[in-house]
Order: C-alpha cells, then sequence, then structure tokens
C-alpha cells in the first residue's frame, strides 16, 4: 500500500510543528503553501518538501492529497475548509476549527454529505499526562469523578506580546473572546471530554490590565456536566505559564501541568491514621514531582516539542486514514468543543 | 536626493535619517503608526506604516529616488522575526515594483556569512550560510531577507548595494553579542583578545549614507565595520567602566569554549540523535558567529567606496557613554 499524503496551507510557528512531526512518520509530505512566497519556500527547503505554492486552491488540484493539514490563522479556516471538502478532500485543521459555531455546523454538513474526514487539531487530548491520567480512570483508580479544574495562564499581555502588538493586530483579535479565544477549545474539549455533555454553565469575563486590547484578559468559568463538574479559567496576566489540571475523584486526585510533561503529581486515599498517610503522600508527590521535573528538563533537551499529544494524534489519524477505520476523534466531539466554546463567549455578561 | 528610509524609528534607522538630513537629501522617514513621534520635525516627513500589514506601502515610493532598507527586527520568536523582516519586506517590494524607484541600499548583517568557513580572513567573499536553520531567530531572517531583496533586484533591473554591518554599538546599546555573557559581576569573554567587527552607529550611517550616494556602490556589497583594532578585552573594559557596571573579566580561551560546545553537541546527538536542543553558547555554529577571532577586512569599503569612519574609537566611546570622566 503507498504512503498516505497530506499537505500544508499556512507556514508559520504551527505549521513547524506539524511538519516536525509529519517528517517522522511514514508519511509523503507533497507541498507546502502561504500566502508568503518566502516564508513557503523557507518552509520547503527546511523540511525538505519537494513544492512550494502561494496559492492552495493549486497545490490542491495539483497534489490531490489524503489529507490537507490547515494551520493559517483561525478567521481563514472555514474558507478553506469549505473549498477542501467540497472538492471531497479530507481535512485536519487547527484550533478553534471556525470562529463562529454556525460555520462548524456548515462544514460538518459538507463532510458528512461529501464522506470527508473533518477533524481539529485536539492534541491536548493526546497528551502523555492526560493519557495515563485517563488510564488509571479507566481502570477505576479514581473511584468516581467528582471535578476537574483547567487552570490556564499564559503572559499574552507582556512587552514584545504578539497578543498585544498595536502595530499589527494579532488574528486573536477576530476571535469571540479575543486573545483568550485563542485558547478556549483546548479549556473546552478538555472540560467536555471529563464531564461529558454540558447541563449547566456560568461565565466571568474580566479585563484586569490596562493594555490596550478591547477584549477581557481573565476568563472563569463553571460547567456542571453530566459525569463530573468543572471548574476552568484563562489568565492572561500570569507571568507563570502553566496549562494546569487536576482530576479529582473519590479516591485520588491527579494534578499536573501540561506545558510541563511529564511531572505529574497523585493522591490517593489512604485508611489508617492520617497524619501518616499525609507523610506518605507528601513523600510520594515529592519524589513524583522529582522524578517528573528531571524527565521533563532532559525532554526539553532532548528538543521535544512542547506540543505534547500532536504526534500521538497524527499517528492515530494517519493509523485510520490507512486501515480506514474510525478515527481518534469523532465530529460529535468536536462539535461538543465548538459549541462550548460557543457557550463560553456567548456568556459574557460580566465582562 | 529624495530618499526613503525603512525603519527609521529604529536605534540604526533614526541615526541614517539624521546623516541624510546633514548631506542635504530629502528625507521621508517610515515608521510605525504606534511608534512615539520622532523628533526631526518638518525637515523629515513622516510615513506612517507597518510593512507586515499596511495597504497603503505604494504611496510611500511616490516622489522617492532611492530606499534604505533597514527595517527588521533584532528580537522576538523566529515566527515574529521572520514575519518582521522577511515577509514584511516581501510586502514592501510588491508595492516598490508599482513605482519607478530602481535604487535600494539594503541593510543586511554579519551573521548572514558561513563564520565555520571563514579562514584567514572574513570578508565579502566568505560563502553565505547554505542551511540557516540551526541558527538563531535574527540569522534565518536576515539571510531570507537577503534572498528576497536579492531575486527582486535581479527580476526588476534595480540598483542594488548590500551593506552588512558587525555589531552596531552606541549611546544606550552598547551591549553586544561579541562581548561574551555577563553573570552579575563577571563578564565571562570568549576568546578575549578577539577582534570585534565594531560599527559605531555613527560610522555606519555615515557608511550607508556614502553608499547610497555612490554610483560605485551599486551592484556591490560591503561589509560595514569601523576597524577590527578593538578586542573584546578592551571593549568589555570601556563598557564595564563607563557604564558603572564594574566587574571582573574572566578570560576563556575560544578554543575552550568552541571544544566545550563541541562536546555538548556530541553528547545531544549521542542522548538524542538529531532532535537536540542545546543553547547558542553550546551549539558550534552559533558560537562561532558570535565569537570566532577572525580577522575582518576593511579593503572593499576604503579601496572601492574610498570610506573611512569620520569618528574614531575613543570618539565613538564618548558619544556612546559621555566624555570620559
Amino acid at each position: 500500500m503507498s504512503k498516505k499524503t497530506n499537505v500544508l496551507i499556512g507556514c508559520g510557528a504551527i505549521a513547524r510543528e506539524h511538519l516536525a512531526i509529519l517528517a517522522r512518520l511514514d508519511v509523503d509530505i507533497l507541498g507546502v503553501c502561504d500566502l508568503s512566497a518566502a516564508r513557503a519556500e523557507a518552509t520547503a527547503e527546511r523540511f525538505r518538501v519537494a513544492k512550494w505554492y502561494i496559492d492552495y486552491q493549486t497545490m490542491l488540484t495539483e497534489t490531490k492529497p489524503d489529507l490537507v493539514h490547515i494551520t493559517t490563522p483561525p478567521s481563514s479556516h472555514f474558507q478553506i475548509a469549505k473549498n477542501c471538502l467540497s472538492a471531497g478532500l479530507n481535512v485536519l485543521c487547527e484550533k478553534p476549527i471556525t470562529v463562529e459555531y454556525r460555520d462548524f455546523l456548515h462544514l460538518r454538513q459538507l463532510a458528512e454529505y461529501n464522506r470527508c474526514i473533518l477533524i481539529e487539531n485536539q492534541n491536548l487530548r493526546f497528551h502523555s499526562s492526560i493519557r495515563r491520567i485517563n488510564d488509571l480512570l479507566s481502570r477505576g483508580e479514581f473511584g468516581d469523578l467528582l471535578d476537574v479544574h483547567i487552570a490556564f495562564s499564559l503572559n499574552l499581555l507582556g512587552k514584545d506580546s504578539p497578543y498585544v502588538d498595536p502595530n499589527a493586530p494579532h488574528f486573536g483579535v477576530t476571535l469571540r473572546g479575543g486573545v483568550i479565544g485563542d485558547f478556549l477549545p483546548h479549556i473546552a474539549y478538555l472540560a467536555s471530554m471529563y464531564v461529558g455533555p454540558v447541563i449547566d454553565l456560568r461565565t466571568i469575563w474580566m479585563k484586569r490590565s490596562n493594555a490596550a486590547v478591547p477584549f477581557a484578559d481573565e476568563f472563569r468559568g463553571f460547567i456542571k456536566g453530566e459525569r463530573a463538574s468543572a471548574t476552568v479559567s484563562f489568565s492572561a496576566n500570569s507571568l507563570n505559564a502553566g496549562y494546569w489540571i487536576r482530576v479529582v475523584g473519590t479516591k485520588m486526585y491527579a494534578e499536573t501541568n501540561l506545558l510541563d510533561p511529564p511531572r505529574i503529581a497523585f493522591r490517593r486515599h489512604r485508611g489508617g491514621e492520617q497524619a501518616l498517610a499525609n507523610l506518605k503522600d507528601g513523600v510520594v508527590e515529592a519524589y513524583d514531582v522529582f522524578k517528573g521535573t528531571l524527565a521533563a528538563f532532559s525532554r526539553k533537551l532532548g528538543g521535544t516539542s512542547s506540543y505534547d499529544g500532536l504526534q500521538e494524534m497524527f499517528v492515530r489519524i494517519y493509523a485510520a486514514l490507512e486501515r480506514q477505520e474510525a478515527l481518534p476523534l469523532s465530529l460529535d466531539d468536536i462539535d461538543a468543543t465548538a459549541r462550548l466554546v460557543d457557550q463560553f463567549t456567548s456568556s459574557d455578561k460580566s465582562l | 536626493m529624495r530618499m526613503l528610509v525603512t525603519g527609521a524609528g529604529g536605534f540604526l534607522g533614526h541615526q541614517i535619517v539624521s546623516q541624510l538630513l546633514v548631506r542635504g537629501h530629502s528625507v521621508r522617514a517610515m515608521v510605525r503608526p504606534a511608534s512615539p513621534e520622532p523628533h526631526w520635525g518638518r525637515d523629515v516627513e513622516i510615513f506612517r506604516a507597518d510593512m507586515r500589514v499596511s495597504d497603503n506601502l505604494t504611496a510611500a515610493f511616490e516622489n522617492i529616488d532611492a530606499v534604505m532598507h533597514v527595517a527588521a527586527a533584532t528580537s522576538g520568536s523566529e515566527d515574529i522575526q521572520f514575519a518582521s523582516s522577511v515577509v514584511a519586506t516581501e510586502r514592501f517590494l510588491e508595492a516598490m515594483s508599482n513605482s519607478s524607484v530602481k535604487r535600494l541600499v539594503h541593510v543586511s548583517s554579519l551573521v548572514v556569512y558561513d563564520w565555520e568557513s571563514a579562514v584567514g580572513v572574513l570578508d565579502e567573499d566568505t560563502p553565505l550560510l547554505k542551511n540557516p536553520f540551526d541558527m538563531g531567530a535574527y540569522t534565518i531572517a536576515k539571510l531570507w531577507q537577503e534572498r528576497v531583496i536579492k531575486k527582486y533586484a535581479q527580476a526588476h533591473d534595480l540598483g542594488l548595494t548590500i551593506m552588512r554591518p558587525g555589531f552596531i554599538w552606541g549611546p544606550n546599546h552598547a551591549k553586544i553579542a561579541g562581548m561574551g555573557r555577563q553573570f552579575g559581576r563577571f563578564y565571562l569573554l570568549f576568546g578575549p583578545f578577539t577582534r570585534l567587527p565594531l560599527s559605531h552607529v555613527f560610522n555606519c550611517a555615515n557608511c550607508l549614507v556614502a553608499a547610497a550616494e555612490s554610483s560605485v556602490a551599486i551592484g556591490q556589497t560591503f561589509n560595514v565595520i569601523d576597524s577590527d583594532d578593538i578586542c573584546v578585552w578592551r571593549y568589555v573594559g570601556e563598557y564595564a567602566r563607563r557604564t558603572g557596571q564594574r566587574g571582573f573579566r574572566l578570560p576563556i580561551p575560544y578554543s575552550v569554549g568552541y571544544n566545550i560546545a563541541r562536546l555538548a553537541l556530541r553528547t545531544s546527538r549521542l542522548l538524542y540523535g538529531n532532535k537536540g536542543k542545546l543553547p547558542s553558547l553550546l551549539t558550534p555554529r552559533r558560537f562561532e558567529s558570535q565569537f570566532k577571532p577572525v580577522p575582518f577586512s576593511t579593503k572593499k569599503l576604503t579601496e572601492v567606496l574610498t570610506w573611512r569612519p569620520p569618528l574614531s574609537f575613543a570618539e565613538c566611546l564618548d558619544l556612546t557613554y559621555g566624555p570620559k570622566g
């Protein structure tokens, strides 16, 4: 069987992450495309891709790939994905898959009608720490799942941050939720994965800084789901970058920073004397953190991408394509994410 | 001449505008929309635009004889620098193609050379980097910026001059990569007697203006350095003394630093294959481009352009830090 083929549209920073992984997989990258000829050519040269283009329609016609990776800014996703799906091509699109939920529904309909694959990059679902937690959850180690805390913090408003460049507005400005909107899909699919269908939702949007940005820089959300509840947040002001996840079960909880894998700390319920149990927990936790921190440092020296989960996701997608099996992510999963993002940003009355 | 200067709000661009005025040229200075108001007054026409996104770039070329292209990012991620230096230049040149302007002086950098192959002396004949992608973001962007400009110049029969300054220094910009690294009160000097390719911002601007005025400079490339007489030891000593950041200068032979970097690279390859990532100090090629003890030739500058720096090193020091007290 011949290798699966792909092309990539949009040669920015996230494209490099895609291409670095694709270069390690047994697939053929037929072409890359960007509106900037220099960026397209530089990307092709760097990743030894045979052809580069400045017009994606020409690239698609010439190459007819098995999968199109869309890594352009979000406002262009809908039109490009629509054109690909209309041409009967499979699409893997960066998050957020569309700016508006109704546009996603349109793409979904098109994908189903043309029997094409439509998948959004939700790499953190496949993050090594998340997989470890999910494995323990499925084995019943956590007991019943009670609550999930998802707390993202990135300093988006600092000096030289592209998010607040007054000369060239960041694409995040076009998103609902402003620059935070760029990160809401991650929060939404992680929350949705644990809590299930959303029953109720409350949000708080705040503007804390004096930065000249016309949108909120702090977000809090409280979700009641069918399986559990979730507390989610994003801070654009914190100087400490972190994608913290805390999964709380009746018998155990786990806490990890997804930006610093494989560091993860567990605390299990122990019977007996509470003081001794606390001591034992403390020692085990300290050992886990120490071991994880060393491994995380080694991973950085080893050039492991900070986009943990992306490779695993790609491996599963291409394996599914090869074997014509179900994808690792269904349209319903992507729908739930897009819908939750829509709910987050539709309920910003507190702004 | 009626000159358009891009990046005019920056450290070098600002000085170029001032010197063009002194030489009697009329200047249109392109500065970003959110940049502070420059202080040239009515002598300079300010053109507000950001080459990455502005739609009105074509208007910048109206009634212009020559362009001095200085705009480039000097910090930020690879993506940011590529967009600010390369993609912005592409857009700028596209607008230029709609004009009648046929003269361009482009400010590049010595970083575009393949320092590994610089043996004996580094001059304009030294080969350029072929694979810049394991170098820093600035190097990648400057190399691609030059490639884009050369391609455009060839396609549009442009009178192009490429100027490649060394370490540009001056008031509030005296800290340069070639100094080594400062850790608190300690200055780590890699090759204390390495000669620095210094280009004081005043001299550099003077040289660039001279190139713009010269017809013999058309189609030529020049490395822009004042001289290579000043070694790291002296430069850091002056810096520490005159900024009041006194400390200890710790000399480390270049070969020691370079071999440590090579060892680090070998270890990384052994442990992680080609995926390993190291800081620039521990990456041999990047270490070389900052500290390699190679003489720099000013022969072409003096013989073809007949240019010599108007200010001596001592005068540059006074201009940078104030008179020696």
